[in-house]
């Protein structure tokens, strides 16, 4: 199933400048922010009250930070590729250039555990992380995130 | 010459039977179907209704014989049980084997009392006569299917199906004597039951030292180490019984001490008494299905099946969740324990008791434990495994382990030398790693044999030998599993995201709004993968928590360091075409949900 329930055009960065883990929360949150209008400081708390669970970085240079937010109206999700990988403490320490934030409201509850289990194991598809490194802009990315066939 | 020819033709016939048995159980561990009831059915169809026609209604001799086999079978299933194991779950499955018994047969009673039209002590032996699991079927099952459970729900189920058969046999005795002479108080039952427990017990651990003593002392030659065991059982069974102990329960501690103690030869007694188990399997059921009269069933068959119906969905739940519920037990666990409550040759060898004393209307008994045993095997024989994976308590199958050759050394109780043929893909070979407990004796290569100095490396298609300590000679297997080259990893044994085992089950519940008991949520999740798995969890051991799954990932020194979570279901397990299967499966789901919900006292975050 592609995620175009949870991804809008807008909600897709090609190119994110970051040195490292935090600041690359703390853009892909300020980014968030913006487009959903929730507080900056809250989106970047419950990331990082996952992250301190233990990292978000799945492997293959992949991470999908996630969390919920009580005033949320609906599943909210937010792509970015780095310009250049950075450490993410990764569980196979690769670094990290593809990032899947997504946002749930709080109750969401099973809903929200389908759709992280589905951002997962599309980018998990060693097809999809090959063309989202291929792809330079938006509405590529936007594309392969959104019409790639999801198998398994 | 008469008489020689029948005694010929006895054993002809009888020696036949029981080739026909061995025969047809790789027939059906091809097709899965319930062993046991297999040998039943050749009984049967040797029987007086069948084309055999054999005439067979010596209830002496098969109570004999089924006394016997049922001494032997629980021997051995001591001599096979870890002390460890056993006291894991002494409390649980020892409740289960006399209160347990004590209720199934309670509640079994009233509904035997109006479908048989008997008086109430009658409906109790009913129940008694049916309340025990058998050992021998649910391991046989459990076994041919390759099931590997959750070590706390196997080992509860393993020691109650061996401790549960001297409680019923006590059981069906003390009604089938208040049916003879009449009237008992409680106290003479209490008394009689303490003096058949501490007796057998007493009988039991005194024998098995004896055992042990004397196989360690005697300097048998090789070859008799089996058979003096057997008999040791015999002698040990037939002490306590004479005694008024329970001679079932001496002859299970006496395995159970024989087991636990080195002993010379130990491998060859363990081999022998699965030889003797197998044969005294087939021997009972065989005689058991010619002691049948099927002819006469039909009159019994809906009051039996109607008490075969309260056993398997009403007094075996009831009793497995109220004897569990002081306990942590899953609600899947305790589900599951009610299922595997499987029947076996007990059942039917107790209800040749009445026949033998000569009860009124005692085929009655024997009639009605014939269905509910045949439906028992049948049902939740067949069953098994389908409920084990449903209800999440079975773990991924290890690999076949491999072919270990193990020889004792006479004179020696500490080290034995194990062989093992060396394979391509085997963990020893490619990464030469072996426990420092285990010395390189020697390697047979082209039919030489060498001393380790002289083999130099080894290679491929070597016999190695070790030496190693018995109790540990098993660990060895998996250095020697001819592993396939790494495929791509099992997507389903895969996390979506992986947490470290530190991380408490609390904070795992409040991010991803999972229902968990407040008890449990200060656990760490390495801490819960132990006591869920005995301490022994293994690379892609799974454990569900709230609405997730928790996979092990890695493993470091036995403890669980990274933990992969799996969030939902995979694509080919949802949106399933509404077959059977998925019906029962989602109706399962709502229940499970519905109970979660009702759950009291358990945190509620998110969901």
């Amino acid at each position: 199933m592609p995620l175009n329930d949870l991804l809008t055009p807008a909600a897709v960065i090609p190119a994110l400048k970051v040195n490292g883990k935090k600041q690359a929360l703390q853009e892909l949150a300020a980014k968030a922010a913006e487009l959903t209008g929730q507080n900056e400081r809250a989106v970047l708390e419950v990331l990082m009250q996952r992250e301190k669970l233990g990292s978000t970085g799945i492997g293959n240079g992949i991470a999908i930070p996630h969390g919920k937010l009580p005033k949320l109206p609906s599943m909210f999700g937010l792509f970015a590729r780095l310009a250049r990988p950075i450490d993410f403490e990764a569980l196979d320490s690769q670094p990290v250039d593809l990032i899947f934030l997504l946002l749930a409201p709080e109750g969401a509850g099973a809903d929200h555990l389908k759709a992280l289990a589905r951002v997962a194991r599309l980018l998990r598809e060693p097809d999809v992380a090959r063309k989202l490194r291929e792809s330079e802009d938006a509405a590529a990315l936007y594309a392969v995130l959104t019409l790639a066939p999801v198998s398994g | 010459m008469a008489a020689l020819d029948t005694v010929s033709l006895t054993i002809l016939l009888g020696a036949l039977l029981v080739l026909a048995g061995i025969v047809s159980s790789l027939i059906a561990m091809r097709f899965g179907a319930p062993l046991l009831l297999v040998f039943l059915l050749i009984g049967l169809l040797a029987g007086e209704s069948g084309p055999a026609g054999i005439e067979f209604n010596d209830v002496r001799t098969a109570y004999t014989v089924g006394a016997v086999a049922l001494g032997l079978i629980l021997f051995d299933g001591g001599l096979r049980t870890r002390l460890p194991t056993f006291r894991s779950v002494l409390a649980p499955a020892g409740l289960l084997a006399t209160v347990g018994v004590l209720l199934t047969a309670a509640i079994v009673a009233p509904v035997a009392m109006f479908v048989l039209d008997a008086g109430w002590v009658e409906g109790l032996l009913v129940g008694a006569v049916i309340a025990s699991t058998d050992a021998a079927a649910v391991f046989f099952l459990m076994h041919t299917r390759g099931l590997r459970l959750r070590p706390r729900v196997g080992a509860t189920l393993e020691v109650e199906s061996s401790t549960n058969d001297p409680f019923a046999i006590f059981l069906t005795l003390l009604l089938v004597q208040i049916l003879l002479a009449g009237g008992a108080t409680w106290q003479m039952a209490a008394a009689r039951f303490a003096q058949g427990a501490v007796l057998g017990l007493v009988v039991g651990i005194a024998g098995g030292r004896g055992a042990v003593f004397l196989l360690n002392r005697s300097g048998l030659p090789q070859g008799l180490h089996g058979p003096f065991a057997a008999t040791a059982a015999l002698v040990i069974f037939g002490v306590a019984e004479a005694m008024h102990g329970s001679g079932y329960l001496a002859a299970y501690v006496a395995g159970l001490v024989v087991g636990n103690h080195p002993t010379r030869a130990h491998n060859t007694v363990i081999v022998f008494l699965d030889a003797v188990t197998w044969l005294a399997q087939i021997v009972m059921f065989v005689i058991l299905g010619l002691l049948a009269w099927p002819q006469r069933l039909p009159a019994t068959l809906l009051p039996a099946l109607a008490v075969a119906a309260a056993l398997m969905f009403l007094a075996r739940p009831v009793a497995v969740f109220l004897c569990l519920a002081p306990f942590r037990y899953a609600w899947r666990d305790k589900l599951f324990i009610s299922w595997v409550g499987l029947r076996g040759a007990v059942g039917i060898f107790l209800a040749s008791i009445p026949l033998l004393v000569g009860l009124p209307k005692a085929y009655i008994y024997f009639d009605v434990a014939f269905v509910v045993v045949l439906v028992s095997l049948l049902v939740q024989g067949w069953t098994l495994s389908y409920a084990a994976n449903r209800l999440q308590v079975a773990l991924p199958r290890l690999d076949a382990p491999p072919h270990r050759v193990d020889l004792d050394l006479p004179g020696q109780l500490e080290q034995e030398l194990v062989g093992y043929l060396v394979r391509a893909n085997s963990l020893y070979l490619r990464r030469r790693l072996i426990p420092s407990w285990a010395k390189l004796a020697l390697v047979v290569r082209n039919e030489r044999v060498l001393s380790p100095a002289e083999a130099g490396e080894i290679r491929e298609g070597d016999y190695a030998y070790f030496l190693a300590p018995p109790e540990k000679a098993q660990a060895l297997d998996r250095f020697f599993v001819d592993m396939p080259a790494p495929a791509a990893p099992d997507e389903r044994l895969l996390g979506d995201f992986f947490v470290p085992g530190e991380a408490t089950i609390g904070a795992l519940a409040e991010i991803y709004g999972l229902q968990v008991g407040a008890d449990e949520a200060s656990k760490t999740l390495a801490d819960w993968f132990d006591a869920q798995l005995n301490g022994d969890p293994h690379e892609g051991d799974t454990l569900p928590l709230g609405a997730i799954k928790l996979i092990a990932d890695q493993i470091v020194d036995g403890r669980v360091k990274t933990v992969g979570l799996d969030l939902a279901e995979h694509a080919d397990e949802e949106g399933a075409p509404a077959t059977l299967k998925a019906r029962i499966r989602r109706w399962l789901k709502r229940i499970r949900s519905v109970r979660a919900g009702r759950a009291s006292g358990h945190r509620h975050s998110g969901l």
